[in-house]
């Protein structure tokens, strides 16, 4: 369990002392509103804070440090959930009890701190040459998307489907809006995010809880900020009739992408009852999409279905011939026909539960697992554990899968395949 | 049961090779959840010419039939085995290298049960013409998926360069063409070839009490009937020290060019701890001259000849060995310079000093303690090291006794320019 304190209005700390690990984690996630120009600023920002600091100017002294202090980690990266943007600092030091005489853990909070709060910058601007070179390398991050043809296909099915909402806008934001980026506005952007953005910190390890708080009032003095915002997701107006999108590159797989709508959410009270269906359908190697497009039909080596649950969407995908669209749209389709009927086994449902129950409490074994599911629940249930997640589950019924997937309803067909072999 | 400490690591594991020659590893990790399965046998896609079980021939098998193998094995005459682990709770999976096919499960519960369901499926073969041919279909999507991966093309592309003959440059997975050649017969020739418990280890690692599992494992298999024993004879080509093909390009559909430079190891006959100093000196050696905290790589990054997906790494297994250095990049015959520049100043400018010999070897001994987290990196890496007579737990001191002699010997067998090939994957307009 994590221990929660506030250290300021909208700046929480939240420790899990445990000594399942021979490391200590460190994560800091600052949020905001979600929108495509911002997106891209702070993403070329995470990755200029995590390259130079003022101490260390360049990035060849900035990692020497680190691997000095037995290869420590520090990146960052980005992400979004909801209508919220994230910005992510990852740190992970050895535990200094392997290494008697040394104080790694001490020396990663002042790297902590040069990076929050002494960055490389000049009267209000961070470096040119380095903003440059990471507006060029987000740039082509988000170009490079292209070439899995998978990536791109979802990304473009989004898109269709979902137009400038946040189900669709990049977490890496635009190429475009990458390239308006200055030093200055940057710098903005950087100081905005210090000290307007929710700010959520976690520690996992054996470690000492009064400690970290005196030491994170010592290296991280973040000040109080309004706490309140949280912005809303834009309403979805789903019409009934189904978009069916054909488009071509030069491949040879088909990339078959299928969206569906539900009002399930994950603020919804049936949320846990969709991640059942979901899984039912086709979350797993007993599901029905596997057992049938995969198994019977041998038309796919994948054919799975994820319910993208903030922003009430399933999905699913599936790699085939692209001759056999039609088949395998009728096939796919046919599998939410029988959940619909209420044609589901009492097998099918206790192997479901059992692979959620296990893969929950598998991710108790990874401690940055622990941070994101936690980060993630603690919206809906500040003391969630996995365990009632899993009691939860427990109580889902066959009537409750027919109910919910009879909320599903096909949006869009989307499939993305060689410039030859399309037969229509 | 034999009990070894590493007191410096805090770990313990216990071991017994059992009366059939199944080698058991248990590995009990304090405060987790699950527990990690792994059943591997060696042999991989590069054993494809051997003698079979009880003949004296050597036959060569079509391509890709280990990995077919292994998509089979799950297949029985009452249904699919994932049914079975679902129903325990337990996430299955098995995957095909070069060298070896891993059968593995993780669980939170059922420890026994599931591993009794991947004990007798892996050690009950069950092949007709009927389910293999049903699993042509999937695999052909399978390769074709892979077909449309540049950075797999990429990666493959160089070792097909760089091999005249080793079966290392054929793909795990065939092609659609072979894989149409693989029988219910070809299964069963390698399964009995190469499936013996004497050719494999089982690796418990995670929630595990290790005398009690230990027990369950060896009553398990006392029950089961094996053949004797018998040495595996594999042949494999001569191969010259030269690279095949010093360069290719592939055109695909992609954003940014790709580069990938491949240097083939001429020292092909390490095991055990040689094989492990060896590997660990090549890789702080790579490091040194193409990490993060290199000159080659501020120049790079700093004129934009490399982006984030630049990578570099050393391979090294009995037969075959390769070092590979690569990016997208715009501008593929500059990167391509520097990096042959990189390589070829080393040889008489060395550019690691004893300090970033010391700086390198604690970063990589922090790197390990931190891979010791993931129960995942211990059961497979440990089946890779057993396989290669190393022992993973050596690891923390060979890096500890690495001299500076040893890195410039590893460097050695890479660098030899007549062992150069280069690979790219060029988007159709730059053509």
């Amino acid at each position: 369990m994590f221990n929660k304190t506030k250290l300021q209005n909208g700046v929480h700390l939240y420790i899990r002392k445990t000594e399942q690990f021979k490391t200590v984690n460190v994560t800091i996630k600052w949020k905001a509103p979600l929108d495509q120009k911002k997106a891209s600023e702070r993403t070329v920002l995470a990755n200029v804070m995590e390259d130079s600091t003022k101490q260390y100017p360049t990035l060849s002294s900035m990692r020497k440090a680190l691997d000095e202090l037995y290869g420590t980690v520090l990146f960052t990266d980005v992400s979004k959930r909801s209508s919220q943007h994230m910005v992510s600092l990852y740190t992970e030091c050895v535990n200094d009890e392997f290494f008697v005489g040394e104080d790694i853990f001490k020396q990663l909070w002042q790297l902590i701190r040069s990076v929050v709060f002494d960055p490389n910058v000049t009267n209000k601007a961070f470096d040119p040459d380095v903003t440059e070179r990471e507006k060029r390398n987000v740039r082509d991050r988000i170009r490079s998307i292209y070439d899995d043809k998978t990536r791109f296909a979802q990304k473009r099915m989004l898109e269709i489907m979902r137009p400038d909402h946040p189900a669709s806008i990049s977490a890496y934001g635009t190429e475009a809006a990458v390239s308006e980026i200055t030093n200055e506005s940057l710098y903005a952007t950087y100081e905005d995010m210090i000290n307007n953005d929710l700010i959520d910190i976690y520690v996992v390890g054996d470690v000492d809880e009064k400690e970290i708080i005196e030491q994170i009032k010592q290296f991280l003095p973040f000040e109080a900020r309004d706490a309140a915002k949280q912005n809303d997701l834009p309403d979805v107006n789903v019409s009934g009739s189904v978009n069916t999108v054909r488009e071509k590159q030069d491949m040879k797989q088909g990339k078959l992408h299928l969206g569906f709508h539900t009002p399930v959410s994950f603020h919804h009270p049936d949320y846990h009852k969709m991640q059942i269906t979901n899984g039912v359908f086709g979350g797993f190697a007993h599901s029905k999409l596997f057992m049938n497009v995969r198994e019977k039909e041998s038309m796919a080596y994948y054919a799975n279905s994820a319910f993208a649950s903030h922003y009430g969407i399933v999905y699913v995908t599936a790699g085939i011939d692209a001759d056999l669209e039609e088949k395998a749209v009728k096939l796919i389709l046919e599998q939410l026909t029988a959940l619909q009927n209420g044609d589901i086994t009492e097998v099918e449902l206790s192997q479901t539960i059992a692979l959620l129950e296990n893969s929950i409490l598998s991710a108790n074994d990874s401690a940055r697992s622990q941070i994101e599911i936690y980060d993630q629940y603690k919206e809906l249930d500040e003391s969630f554990t996995a365990e009632r997640l899993i009691q939860k589950w427990e109580s889902v019924t066959l009537e409750d899968i027919k109910e919910m997937a009879n909320t599903i309803q096909l949006e869009i067909v989307y499939l993305l395949s060689g410039k030859e072999g399309v037969s229509k | 049961m034999k009990e070894i400490k590493f007191d410096q690591l805090q770990e313990k594991i216990y071991t017994e090779t059992l009366d059939n020659g199944l080698k058991v590893v248990i590995l009990p990790k304090r405060g987790f959840s699950k527990t990690f399965v792994t059943f591997t046998t060696k042999y991989g896609s590069i054993d494809r010419t051997f003698k079979p079980h009880g003949k004296d021939e050597f036959i060569t098998v079509p391509d890709g039939i280990a990995h077919f193998l292994e998509h089979k094995m799950f297949e029985k005459e009452d249904g699919d085995v994932f049914q079975k682990f679902s129903l325990n709770g337990a996430s299955a999976n098995a995957y095909t290298t070069f060298g070896r096919t891993a059968y593995l499960f993780s669980a939170t519960n059922k420890l026994k049960e599931n591993t009794k369901v991947l004990l007798d499926f892996v050690q009950q073969p069950y092949f007709t013409k009927q389910t293999v041919d049903k699993e042509k279909g999937i695999i052909a999507q399978e390769i074709t998926m892979y077909d449309d991966q540049p950075d797999w093309r990429l990666y493959f592309g160089t070792i097909e360069n760089l091999y005249e003959n080793h079966p290392v440059k054929i793909d795990i997975a065939g092609t659609v063409e072979s894989i149409q050649d693989i029988t219910a017969e070809h299964l069963y020739t390698c399964y009995e070839t190469f499936y013996h418990p004497s050719n494999m280890l089982l690796f418990i690692v995670g929630a595990v009490k290790p005398e009690e599992m230990m027990a369950f494992v060896k009553e398990d298999q006392a029950k089961k009937s094996f053949d004797k024993p018998e040495a595996i004879e594999r042949q494999f080509p001569t191969e010259s020290k030269k690279v095949d093909v010093p360069e290719r390009t592939l055109t695909m559909d992609v954003s940014k060019p790709k580069l990938n430079i491949g240097m083939k190891c001429n020292e092909i006959d390490l095991q055990g701890q040689e094989m492990l100093e060896t590997e660990l000196s090549a890789n702080l050696v790579l490091d040194s001259l193409f990490g993060r905290t290199s000159a080659f790589y501020e120049k790079a990054n700093a004129e934009g000849l490399v982006d984030e997906s630049f990578s570099y790494e050393f391979s090294m297994e009995e037969g075959y060995g390769f070092a590979m250095v690569g990016s997208d990049t715009d501008e593929p015959e500059r990167l391509e310079e520097l990096i042959r520049h990189t390589i070829k100043d080393a040889k008489t400018n060395w550019p690691v000093q004893e300090e970033d010999l010391d700086r390198m070897r604690r970063k990589k001994i922090g790197q390990f303690m931190r891979s010791l987290n993931s129960i995942e990196f211990i059961a497979n890496q440990y089946t890779r090291y057993e396989f290669n007579k190393m022992n993973l737990f050596d690891v923390v001191p060979t890096l500890e006794n690495l001299s500076m002699d040893k890195l410039k010997q590893a460097f050695a067998t890479f660098s030899d320019d007549s062992s150069y090939t280069i690979f790219k994957v060029l988007p159709p307009k730059t053509q």
